[in-house]
This record gives structure tokens, C-alpha cells and sequence, in this order.
């Protein structure tokens, strides 16, 4: 890792805007080029990360035990949540759709927030360890975290199109909400955090 | 006004380098470059993590001012038609984009509805009606007021567009009715189809550090 440290952009006290690619001096809090706003604060960017994976694993909870869905069917009401459906997908030889449900609504938010803690952990403690990988790990989470919105259109349409009366009716439950609101937050904690934060401690010697 | 910021920005900016080549910091891996001018078809890798710096794709700007265009017209259209119909037990429904929207809307869960239609129809729409604005002004070579403003809410804006993921969206929920109901496609839904492949066209395109070097160039002259 050594011999990144005089190339780093942060080890001589400059940083990159996300929008325009310019190159200004650490510590501005607004792009001179372009205006948006910089991460600026080192604590605070941390701070926030975790405010946002707080929140979402709050909102992880409801979006995941309670209905998603109410299905009406003949007059006979069931709700069933996220779990749920992806049984009853697999149940009735669906296997793929289960799966692809089952990767973006449960495992990816859950995998995002794991990985965002421990990156969030990893720099708290001013860890040098395999910094390259944990910077592609960072960028893999943001890449994919949009991707578990998928449940979220999926309820939208079945609501939207299943409304039959007695016969047939979809109503969304309130889990729907708390998903996508979810998803949006840890979508806001990935933006939160700074992968530069991650290496710090390679510059040490000559960065802020 | 954004131009005259601009010219600040740049001479801060030339101040600070010292060899020829504008410096450039890798996003991936935060690695300090001297960035050259690239050529039609060239593309800059990081040296150290291989991350795609900057790619001047030929035509870019005519392209995306026309698949913009295009992607915007399709948007229309996938609201004027049915979108999706459903017939069960000898009952049959279609309903068009917005109604579907509106039905959201109505189910006590006005929330859900609005995070709908501000990911598939406004923030697409916003995205696409922005390059427009930016790449027919840069295609002319002169900048219009506000295009670094709009040009730096496009990009911001990338990641909340979330159309392709509404068309997955659509699939699975297909797979999932097609048991129990037969499921149509209307028009509509084949234009906002087309709407998306535009859409992710000029997406693809879209390159942070060209497009800014070329606003940095017409605001210097």
C-alpha cells in the first residue's frame, strides 16, 4: 500500500468533484467549477453514513414483517409480506423470479447495510487493510443498491391491475412504503460516504 | 453569471498545475492524474485501479440530443395508451400509466405513488428534458444560461432514474399474475420499452469529463 501514498490525490491535499471531475484543494465545501456540494467534513460524512444505515435498518424491519400485500380472492382476504411471496413464487415453479426477488428485496439491502457498517467501522478505526478491494466493495454497494426497488414497482402494478372487486383485489400494505423508503435511505447512506475516507491512513503523513 | 464563475474556477485551477495536462482525481481509487485530451474513440483506464476515467465517444453530443428526444417522445406516447390489461373470470381491464398512478394514489397509500411516478416518469423525464438543453446548446457551440446548473442536476440525477427497474419490475409482476390471469401489453407499454432503451443510450453517453471539459472550453472563450 505504501507506494500509493505520494500518488493519492488526498495525501496532497486535493480532491475530485463527483460531478464535473475537477480538481480543487481539500476542504472546500462547494465545487469551484460546477457549484455541487463536496464532501467536505471528514467526521461528518461518517456521522451521516451511519444516521442513514440507522434509519434504514429501522425501516428494514416493518418492510420486512409486516404485508406487503393484501389479496382479496373470492371474498377471502390474505396479506402476505416480502418472505412470503417469494415462497409462494417458489411454491408454484417460479424458481428464477423467487430467487431474483429474493436477492434484490432481502439479501442486497441487507448485504448493503453490512458492508456500509463495516466500511464505516473500518475507517472509524483507521484500518490500512486491503483498501483497493474495500473501495470496489463501496462502489459495487452503490451500483446496486436502486436494483431492490424492484418490489416496490412490482406491488405498484399488481395494486394497479388487480382490481376485480370482490372477485380479485390487491390493496398494498404498508411494508411497501417502509421499502421503499428503505431502499431510498440506504441509496442516501451510500451517497453519504466518503470511499476516500477509506484512505486516509495510506496519506497520512502529508494529508489533512 | 455561472460563466463568469467559471472563469474563476478554471484560472485557480491552471494556477495549481504545473505540467501541461489537466489533472484529474480517479473516483474509484482516488489516484492524482495528469489527464490528456482524448481523441474520437478513445477511452482513459486508471493506471493503478483500471477504472473507466473518461471516454470520447464519437458523436456523442448528436447522440444523445437525439435519443433524448426520441426517449422523451416515447414518454409521451407510453402515457397517451393502455399500458397493461388483466382478464380474469371474464373480466377485463386496462389501465394506462397515469390511471395506474392515480389508482396508487387513491389505495391509501398516496406515498407509494408518489416515490412511483417521481422514479419511472419525472425524474427520467427531468433527466432527458435536461440534456436536451445542455448537448443542443454545446452541439452549437455556446453555452445557454443555466446549462452548468442543469448539467450538474443531470448527472446528480442518474441514479434516481429508475426505468429499467420499473420494466423489471413489470416482468416479475407478469410472472407472478400469469397464473391465475391473463396479462396484455398495450401500446403504451412498447413505447415506454423504447423509452427506456433510449433512455439508458444516452446514459451510457453521458461522460462526466467530457462533457465538462467541453462547457469548461466554450466558458473560456
Amino acid at each position: 500500500m505504501t507506494e500509493h501514498t505520494p500518488s493519492s490525490a488526498l495525501a496532497q491535499g486535493l480532491q475530485g468533484c463527483e460531478i464535473c471531475t475537477s480538481v480543487g484543494p481539500v476542504g472546500e465545501d462547494h465545487c469551484e467549477c460546477c457549484g455541487a456540494t463536496l464532501h467536505s467534513g471528514w467526521d461528518v460524512s461518517i456521522q451521516h453514513t451511519w444516521a442513514w444505515l440507522a434509519t434504514s435498518a429501522m425501516l428494514y424491519l416493518p418492510a420486512n414483517f409486516l404485508p406487503i400485500t393484501y389479496s382479496r380472492f373470492l371474498g377471502k382476504e390474505t396479506e402476505s409480506t416480502i418472505l412470503g411471496g417469494v415462497v409462494t413464487l417458489w411454491e408454484h415453479g417460479s424458481e428464477p423470479i423467487a430467487v431474483i426477488i429474493l436477492i434484490a428485496s432481502v439479501l442486497v439491502p441487507l448485504g448493503k447495510m453490512t458492508v456500509l457498517a463495516w466500511l464505516c467501522l473500518s475507517v472509524q478505526q483507521g484500518s490500512n487493510f486491503a483498501v483497493a478491494q474495500k473501495t470496489k466493495l463501496y462502489r459495487v454497494t452503490e451500483y446496486v443498491g436502486r436494483w431492490s426497488m424492484i418490489d416496490v414497482y412490482v406491488v405498484g402494478i399488481l395494486v394497479a391491475l388487480i382490481q376485480l372487486g370482490n372477485i380479485m383485489t390487491i390493496r398494498p400494505g404498508v411494508a411497501a412504503v417502509a421499502f421503499a423508503a428503505m431502499v431510498v435511505t440506504t441509496m442516501f447512506a451510500a451517497h453519504a460516504f466518503d470511499p476516500r475516507l477509506l484512505w486516509a491512513e495510506v496519506g497520512k503523513d502529508s494529508g489533512k | 453569471m455561472s460563466a463568469a464563475n467559471y472563469k474563476k474556477a478554471t484560472k485557480t485551477a491552471d494556477s495549481m498545475v504545473t505540467n501541461t495536462g489537466a489533472q484529474m482525481v480517479c473516483h474509484e481509487c482516488d489516484l492524482l492524474l495528469g489527464m490528456p485530451a482524448l481523441e474520437f474513440g478513445q477511452k482513459a483506464f486508471c493506471p493503478r485501479c483500471n477504472f473507466l476515467l473518461a471516454a470520447n465517444r464519437p458523436h456523442a453530443l448528436s447522440l444523445m440530443f437525439a435519443f433524448a428526444v426520441a426517449g422523451l417522445g416515447f414518454l409521451l406516447l407510453a402515457t397517451a395508451f393502455p399500458f397493461l390489461g388483466f382478464s380474469a373470470s371474464g373480466q377485463e381491464r386496462t389501465v394506462t400509466l397515469l390511471q395506474s398512478i392515480a389508482i396508487l394514489a387513491t389505495e391509501d397509500l398516496p406515498s407509494l405513488a408518489a416515490i412511483i411516478f417521481t422514479s419511472i416518469v419525472a425524474i427520467p423525464a427531468a433527466l432527458l428534458a435536461g440534456i436536451i438543453y445542455v448537448t443542443g446548446a454545446l452541439n452549437n457551440n455556446r453555452l445557454l444560461p443555466g446549462t452548468v446548473v442543469t448539467l450538474r442536476w443531470v448527472i446528480m440525477l442518474v441514479p434516481w432514474s429508475m426505468a429499467e427497474i420499473f420494466l423489471i419490475g413489470i416482468l416479475v409482476s407478469f410472472v407472478k399474475i400469469v397464473t391465475i390471469a391473463d396479462v396484455s401489453f398495450g401500446m403504451s407499454f412498447w413505447s415506454y420499452v423504447l423509452f427506456t432503451v433510449c433512455l439508458t443510450i444516452v446514459v451510457l453517453y453521458l461522460d462526466k469529463r467530457e462533457l465538462w471539459s467541453r462547457v469548461k472550453m466554450l466558458s473560456n472563450d
